[in-house]
């Protein structure tokens, strides 16, 4: 082709180009995961993977359907929600209203960034016994672990998005006499959001696995006494189920966040 | 007679830092009239910016008297428009115009009809929902000057404004300027390192010195309004005031250039 007929591409070209482009990016999202799979399950029947440690795909979906028609999965997956999602509103609220307070205020961060910082590397694990301890074996606990996981990160990230914050936009507010309540609201709030945000995704991720981590240790319901029992009765497929599942939750939250953020932060130019 | 509007006297600034104390101001007097369009002119670095945001009740003076004087309890005693980009990126162009008024508990009704009248005169009627990134660099700065007009507030301080924007949108822009402030009359601080950009809009123009700012010379625009800027160009007189400008200004840069030069010798 020579170069002046290149030039001559209608303009409306590009986008369906780019559109190409975009479909068969999905089809390759799509098609890469199914042929790992199929190579799983032809390692299998050929006995190159061992059945005992790497039950067939179809064997995980067998078991996997049974457990929804008996309703156990969905007991399970129920009861671990339930825990996730009350941790996540005990710690991160208070992790909001703390970290723009320490945001804005020199003081409030001089007194607890210390606390903070002293506390924070202690692994969440190493506090469940003691958790457990202040809180007993029921549900209590769970939530609780969960809670201290999703505080700090949101806590953390939250002081970083208020601090982010240019110096200009707290000069306007400061410059129309903006009240410290207004600030708050009108700059400090909207302008840490998008840190926030990815205070909560970091937050969900870590409360799946804190919620795992607890329920093995101590729980009669949930995904994680599910692969726990699996393990005991060396039931290999209900083990993978409950990995799938949980994979499969750490999916939906990220999408979930997505949506949410697209609604609350309309402002972000989408990427 | 000339009623006046802000009073320095005296006005000192020092900043302390790493190095030592730095004075960025050395005793301004001053006096800016009711009512009238202010430049100030300086030499980069010779603390306009400083002055201006002491006046914005951004910044504490070290020592001196500053009058503003007051003729209406319920306005803002001042709204800055700043050299940066300060639109709220997470409001829309009528949420940032009308945020002045916000701030003060106007009714909403009354902010809205005020956000109206200032989006169709910056042109940005059809921008209202629109978010900054949205937005061209212009379309920015008219969303920051309408909410400095909008908030209604007895002093508008302007840091150069247009300094970042191509020369054919400044043009337009302070043409648009001048417009809106011929309504209403306002007594406005604008700085500037532009020296056509402070004879085209000033009434009368201040020169600094290079640092530490000091009064060098107040010159008198004296071009009657309203003032068509393309054919002001082609007079004489404006040859001759920039000429003049050029003069008091020359020195300072020099000044302020010598002592970058001698500041750095123990450093190489």
């Amino acid at each position: 082709m020579s170069r002046s007929s290149e030039r001559a591409i209608p303009r409306a070209a590009a986008p369906s180009f780019v559109r190409r482009v975009a479909v068969g990016e999905q089809l390759i999202a799509i098609v890469s995961p199914l042929l790992l799979i199929a190579l799983w399950e032809a390692l299998v029947r050929i006995r190159i993977l061992d059945a005992r440690f790497f039950p067939a795909p179809s064997s995980i979906v067998g078991t996997f359907t049974s457990l929804i028609a008996s309703g156990e999965l969905l007991l399970h997956v129920g009861a671990s929600l339930k825990r996730v999602l009350l941790g996540l509103l005990a710690g991160g609220v208070p992790a909001l209203a703390l970290g723009l307070a320490m945001g804005l205020s020199r003081w409030a961060r001089a007194a607890l960034n210390p606390i903070i910082s002293a506390t924070y590397p202690i692994p969440k694990s190493a506090i469940l016994p003691l958790v457990m301890l202040i809180f007993g074996l029921g549900d209590a606990s769970k939530v609780a672990l969960v809670a201290i996981g999703v505080f700090y990160l949101v806590l953390i990230n939250t002081m970083a998005g208020v601090l982010n914050i240019q110096p200009i936009f707290l000069d306007v507010g400061r410059n129309f006499g903006a009240s410290r309540l207004q600030v708050f609201r009108t700059i400090a709030f909207p302008g840490a959001l998008p840190l926030i945000f990815a205070g909560l995704r970091l937050g969900l991720g870590i409360a799946l696995i804190l919620i795992v981590i607890a329920e093995i240790v101590g729980a009669r319901s949930g995904i994680g006494y599910m692969i726990w029992q699996a393990w005991t009765i060396f039931q290999v497929e209900r083990m993978y189920v409950g990995l799938v599942v949980i994979a499969i939750l750490g999916w939906l939250a990220a999408l979930i966040i997505d949506a949410v953020e697209r609604v609350l932060i309309p402002w972000r130019p989408r990427r | 007679m000339a009623v006046d509007k802000i009073v320095l006297s005296g006005l000192t600034k020092v900043f302390p830092t790493g190095y030592g104390p730095v004075a960025a101001l050395s005793s301004v007097d001053l006096a800016v009239h009711e009512g009238e369009f202010f430049v100030l002119l300086g030499p980069s670095g010779c603390g306009k910016t400083t002055l201006v945001r002491i006046m914005a009740g951004l910044e504490r003076r070290t020592s001196g008297e500053m009058t503003i004087v007051r003729t209406d309890a319920g306005k803002p005693l001042t709204a800055m428009v700043f050299q940066e980009d300060s639109v709220f990126p997470w409001m829309t162009v009528e949420e940032n115009i009308g945020y002045g008024l916000w701030i003060q508990g106007v009714p909403r009704p009354i902010i809205a009809r005020t956000v109206s009248r200032y989006l169709e005169k910056v042109g940005l009627t059809r921008f209202s929902r629109a978010y900054p990134f949205q937005l061209s660099g212009g379309m920015k700065k008219r969303t920051s000057v309408a909410r400095a007009f909008a908030a209604d507030p007895e002093v508008l301080l302007m840091d150069e404004p247009f300094g970042e924007l191509d020369e054919q949108t400044r043009v337009l822009l302070q043409a648009e300027l001048v417009k809106i402030w011929d309504e209403n009359r306002k007594t406005v601080v604008f700085i500037t390192h532009s020296i056509d950009e402070a004879v085209v809009l000033a009434d009368r123009i201040l020169v600094m010195t290079a640092a530490p700012g000091r009064v060098k010379a107040v010159v008198e625009v004296p071009f009657p309004r309203p003032r068509q800027a393309y054919e002001m160009r082609a007079d004489p007189a404006y040859g001759q005031l920039i000429h003049h400008l050029w003069g008091l200004l020359r020195e300072e840069v020099l000044k302020a250039k010598a002592e970058e030069v001698a500041a750095n010798v123990p450093l190489i």
